[in-house]
């Protein structure tokens, strides 16, 4: 077992984006990292790591050395990280990030419009979303000014502590 | 009914062992981790994690609201609070209950009626069970001092809203009482929120002995035997063993019957511990307190009855009475528990956490490690730093003893500091061979001759 660390790999992956490589092979000990920037690259068959992270060029908090594969019990999917991996996202995009675990609403109330949307300019204070626990309601706010690129989550999930919920393109 | 899915709101080896247990029924699991947890083995294990909140426990493993949350959108129909953290807070029973998740523990009313001490004491008091003399609720320092003439000096001030040591004072006469009465309020009021105190007559020379049991919510209560956890170092167990060799077969017999007659009182249902201290010159003991959850050491029960506690445990909580009765109940030998925790004796105990950089843990017949532990796992600093329990069982507690210092001679840790070494030392000790102990002997008779330089 080697000693990286979640954030060895979010520096690696953030040194890999502000560079002009293509892809990135790494093996030390135990464990192996592939990163590319061509969506849908494969890493070369291998060659007996414990671990292979398989990741793209957006450093998600879920991305680690030791990341397991989503469970496959059906009723229990649905998690954090089950998402397929997200596309090329520049690296200046910053996530907006769950406070908390809870239920994920886009809109103050069922019908109404959506706090925001994709391609919206948003300040640093502009709410985006509420997280709902046991029907305590938590407005979560932009967190920086910008533009709303995606949405990461669909309305009534459930979302993780840290999970990121949109991508904002900073002004 | 039975549980289909649990949501467990714990970490480590309770965690651990509460997903394997749930397995072992065809049950599934989720886990509600911290941020610092999401890469543990039980995280790994479990059917499924959910990061509830950051690393900080008050954030995430001690908010109630969240951990229902959590197994509420993950489709759970019970919930396991292990021990510590949530495990006694009635507010999470009474919140199973209203969102119709089954709470793998007592009623809220019963976390109520013994978790409060005085209570506790009321409802001991009205089974007949024997305690110490001690008073009511106490205002002033003045009181206490009264109290204290008529009973007699020494005595210790406990804080009526929970244990751990704090508030706890132990005071030989009037005056040093008088002094340490408002010290000791701050320090339960700081701790829990709440500087009742109350005075009890303090017995010289002590054994911690309790009686595991298991009420079935109808008023029958099963007990599993009982315990010594008399080696604790300020208020903390570190080693504890099964049954209480020391003490004789029938005080034994009158202890494993006044904790069901307490507990059957109130139609307790699920694992409860009920803690006595045993007076080493009268040959009695006096109630100490209810712990209504399942404790850390009840593996040394297991062992010595082969009942899975656990397992009984997912069972009661939803109403399937164990096919087992008291007389299936039989302890056979020895069994005793070290508790390896992450830290430094040679730095006055200092937390000691890190990432396991070597582990190799004893194996054999007889011994058994629960962990979640392994080579590369990090122990957090956050939480509490008992990384291990290794529990022997042998036909006699000499055997068993026998058993304790080898698996300790082999169990190698690298990367954090441990107690293990001290905990050599103890089970080498004359003292402990001959169950010479009581609650003080660790930190009295041990600890001054541990700290004294080996002579050559």
């Amino acid at each position: 077992m080697t000693d990286i660390k979640p954030q060895d790999i979010e520096a690696l992956l953030e040194t890999f984006d502000a560079s002009t490589w293509q892809e990135l092979h790494l093996k030390i000990e135990g464990l192996e990292i592939f990163v590319s920037k061509t969506p849908g690259a494969r890493a070369p068959a291998s060659t007996g790591a414990h671990h292979q992270a398989e990741l793209m060029s957006f450093p998600s908090t879920h991305a680690t050395a030791t990341a397991a594969p989503p469970h496959a019990m059906a009723p229990l999917a649905g998690a954090a990280g089950a998402k397929a991996a997200p596309a090329a996202v520049p690296a200046h995009w910053v996530a907006v990030r769950a406070p908390n675990l809870g239920t994920f609403y886009r809109a103050p109330k069922p019908g109404a419009a959506p706090y925001v949307s994709v391609g919206q300019k948003v300040d640093a204070d502009t709410e985006v979303c509420l997280i709902e626990v046991m029907k305590l309601f938590t407005s979560v706010l932009a967190g920086v000014a910008g533009t709303v690129r995606k949405v990461l989550v669909e309305d009534t999930e459930l979302v993780e502590y840290d999970q990121p919920l949109f991508l904002i393109e900073p002004a | 009914m039975a549980l289909r899915r649990i949501l467990i709101a714990n970490r480590g080896e309770i965690a651990l062992r509460i997903v394997r247990a749930a397995r072992s029924l065809g049950i599934e699991t989720v886990l509600a981790a911290s941020a610092a947890d999401r890469e543990s083995m039980a995280a790994r294990e479990a059917d499924r994690t959910v990061v509830v909140g950051p690393a900080a426990a008050r954030d995430s493993y001690l908010n109630p609201h969240l951990i229902v949350h959590a197994a509420k959108a993950t489709g759970c129909d019970g919930l396991h609070p292990g021990y510590g953290f949530l495990s006694e807070r009635h507010s999470l029973a009474a919140l199973c209950a209203e969102e119709g998740i089954v709470f793998v523990g007592p009623t809220a009313d019963s976390i109520l009626a013994v978790g409060d001490k005085l209570s506790a004491r009321g409802l001991a008091k009205a089974a007949g069970v024997a305690m110490t003399p001690g008073s009511e609720k106490l205002e002033t320092g003045a009181q206490a001092v009264a109290f204290a003439e008529s009973v007699g000096f020494p005595v210790v001030t406990k804080a009526s809203a929970g244990g751990g040591g704090r508030g706890m004072v132990v005071a030989p006469d009037a005056k040093a009482l008088a002094e340490a009465f408002e010290r000791a309020s701050t320090e339960a009021k700081e701790a829990f929120g709440d500087g009742t105190l109350y005075v009890e007559r303090y017995v010289e020379r002590a054994r911690h002995v309790e009686v595991q049991v298991l009420g079935l919510g109808d008023g029958r209560v099963l007990h599993f035997g009982e315990r010594d956890c008399s080696l604790q170092r300020r208020y903390q167990k570190m080693v504890e063993e099964a049954p209480a060799a020391a003490v004789p077969e029938a005080t034994r017999a009158r202890l494993h019957q006044a904790a069901v007659d307490l507990l059957s009182s109130i139609c307790y249902r699920n694992a409860g511990t009920v803690e006595f201290l045993y007076d080493v010159d009268r040959d009695d003991f006096y109630f100490m307190e209810v712990n209504a959850r399942i404790q850390v050491e009840h593996p040394v029960s297991e062992m010595i009855t082969g009942a899975d506690l656990i397992r009984l445990q997912l069972e009661v909580a939803v109403g399937e009475f164990p096919r087992i009765e008291q007389r299936d109940i039989n302890p056979r030998g020895h069994a005793i528990e070290a508790r390896i925790i992450a830290e430094n004796p040679e730095r006055g105990f200092a937390p000691s956490p890190g990432r396991i950089r070597l582990w190799r843990p004893p194996h054999g017949e007889g011994v058994r490690l629960d962990t979640a532990m392994e080579e590369g796992a990090l122990v957090p600093p956050f939480y509490d730093s008992m990384i291990a329990k290794l529990i022997v069982h042998a036909a006699d507690r000499r055997s068993a003893i026998a058993r304790l210092r080898a698996a300790l001679e082999a169990f190698a840790v690298e990367g954090v500091a441990t107690n293990i070494a001290l905990l050599r030392r103890i089970a080498a000790h004359p003292d402990f061979i001959g169950n010479r102990l009581d609650t003080r002997w660790l930190e009295s008779v041990f600890l001054p001759q541990y700290r004294e330089p080996k002579e050559a």
